[in-house]
């Protein structure tokens, strides 16, 4: 298990030599996102107000946000499920030109094969630190603030050595929870076992 | 009688307490998993998880930003009188979590289910929601729990109703073949609590396993003997699937099973599950009837079942 300290922009040969089930930190700015945001963009056919060439990271997460004085607080910060996005994944890796994103689970079929022809990853947390991640987190901007509300807008922000995060999609479309299924298969006829289910179960069919 | 003035700030510092403090039960469940996780990369994110919940507390800030559904159970005295009664009690509730809200303790989550808006103070049709149940006494304990998104709605949440002959082993299927679903990929935040409802009509079997999950403390068993050797199996079961912190792989996939039944049709047995994430949240608070104010470690929700 490799780790791996990276910087946004995002490079093709970067992303290319990381692995499903190495870990990653970020350093630089990103953007985040939730499903209001690619709602307004591919649905209602909106553009996005900025430009992500030099922000290629996506995080999907919807942060608490507090203004003080004039100035934003970043109060908490927790990616948030990837796939759930499904729908506008494959169209967020092709017009924003990602490189990574960032999320709770993973992505779907057509998300992954998007990215692996435009050559993205996908990397998910494996705890739950908010409080640890704040740290490391500047916020920068804001946009759709007011169309979307503080949770949904989209929130440029700059990470230093954010992380670690397990890279679960590599850029050859390999899916670190799709190795897992079979481990956990094979451990779940083992529990039907402990428990004495019999191999023969079926449910009785009610309707 | 119980002041309004009082009851609200009660009401506010449970949700404050709540969506920062984490539970000592929940936290002696992070540390003994820590103590026996054999895969590093596992270890290290319940470390990191732990770690981050003692941060939580010094920086008064969410041990999540998923402060999720803002529930609410009172269990309350049948002798106990409140200064502008329950509407003044729900009343106050709403006001608290609209000022929790204002000052970051919870995330502005709650919107209207077809437009995705709504006016970003957790107020809304039928939110938050309220649960009573009513005891000998003056007192009340109100217990609030953040339910947060991961864990109800990546499928933690599911049910079946089941024909009397499947019996055990078809419950017990059921529970395994959910928590595998709901836990891919760390969906649901494992290693979970799990709550599980056994019996009644459907709601009743999704009220008890919410409430399980919930509001039961992590180890403590049913008194039903029957009951609790199910609680022990399944717990044993379930942690030997590899699932592991946030689904990555790893020996400790669930920090606890909880089990709560009612009398059901022979018909037909309803079977309902719903998982609380890792970083559990909920605080309990009991005003009593001479107004003092005691902080309690347990929701104590089903004592005296």
């Amino acid at each position: 298990m490799a780790i791996h300290y990276l910087n946004i922009p995002l490079k093709d040969q970067d992303v290319e030599s990381l692995n499903i089930g190495d870990l990653v930190y970020i350093s630089g700015p990103f953007f985040t996102c939730r499903s209001l945001l690619q709602h307004y963009i591919f649905d209602d056919a909106h553009d996005l107000p900025f430009s992500t060439r030099k922000e290629n990271c996506l995080i999907h997460v919807g942060p608490i946000v507090v203004k003080e004085n004039d100035k934003w607080r970043l109060v908490s910060f927790m990616p948030t499920s990837s796939i759930r996005f499904e729908k506008w994944g494959a169209r967020s890796v092709e017009t924003w030109g990602l490189k990574m994103i960032v999320g709770k689970t993973t992505m779907g079929e057509k998300t992954t094969a998007m990215m692996v022809e435009k050559k993205c990853v996908h990397v998910s947390p494996q705890s739950v630190s908010p409080n640890l991640w704040i740290d490391h987190i500047k916020i920068k901007d804001v946009y759709l603030f007011d169309e979307l509300g503080t949770i949904e807008a989209a929130w440029q922000m700059e990470a230093d050595k954010l992380g670690p995060f397990i890279v679960d999609i590599d850029t050859k479309g390999k899916n670190l929870f799709d190795r897992l299924d079979i481990t956990i298969a094979a451990n779940k006829e083992k529990a039907y076992a402990m428990l004495n289910i019999p191999k023969d179960f079926e449910y009785t069919k009610l309707y | 009688m119980i002041k309004r003035e009082l009851y609200q700030d009660v009401i506010f510092e449970t949700i404050h307490k709540g969506a920062t403090v984490i539970s000592k039960d929940v936290k002696a469940a992070f540390e003994r998993s820590i103590a026996s996780e054999t895969s590093d990369s596992a270890r290290e994110g319940l470390i990191q998880t732990l770690k981050s919940i003692e941060t939580s507390v010094q920086k008064d800030n969410p041990a999540c930003p998923d402060t999720g559904w803002p529930i609410f159970y009172f269990k309350v005295g049948n002798e106990c009188v409140l200064e502008d009664g329950f509407m003044g009690l729900e009343e106050s509730t709403r006001d608290a979590v609209r000022k929790a809200t204002k000052l970051g303790y919870l995330r502005a989550t709650m919107k209207h289910p077809l437009t995705g808006r709504g006016p970003s103070d957790n107020i809304g049709m039928n939110i938050p929601n309220f649960t009573y149940q009513f005891i000998p006494g003056k007192n009340i304990e109100i217990s609030y729990v953040a339910k947060g998104g991961g864990s109800e709605c990546f499928g933690g949440t599911r049910h079946r109703v089941l024909a009397f002959a499947d019996g055990i082993p078809g419950i017990e299927k059921f529970i395994i073949d959910c928590y595998v679903a709901s836990t891919r990929a760390g969906a649901v935040c494992p290693p979970s609590i799990l709550g599980i409802g056994i019996g009644g009509t459907a709601n009743v079997a999704a009220n008890l396993a919410k409430e399980a999950a919930c509001l039961r403390t992590i180890g403590s068993a049913h008194p039903d003997p029957l009951i609790h050797k199910i609680e022990i199996d399944l717990y044993e079961a379930l942690n030997s699937l590899g699932i592991g912190a946030m689904g990555s792989g790893g020996k400790v996939s669930v920090h606890g099973v909880n089990i709560e039944y009612a009398y059901t049709h022979i018909a037909g047995i309803a079977v309902a599950t719903s998982t609380n994430c890792m970083v559990a949240r909920r605080a309990t608070s009991r005003i009593n009837s001479d107004s003092s104010v005691e902080i309690l470690d347990s929701p104590n929700w089903f004592e005296g079942r």
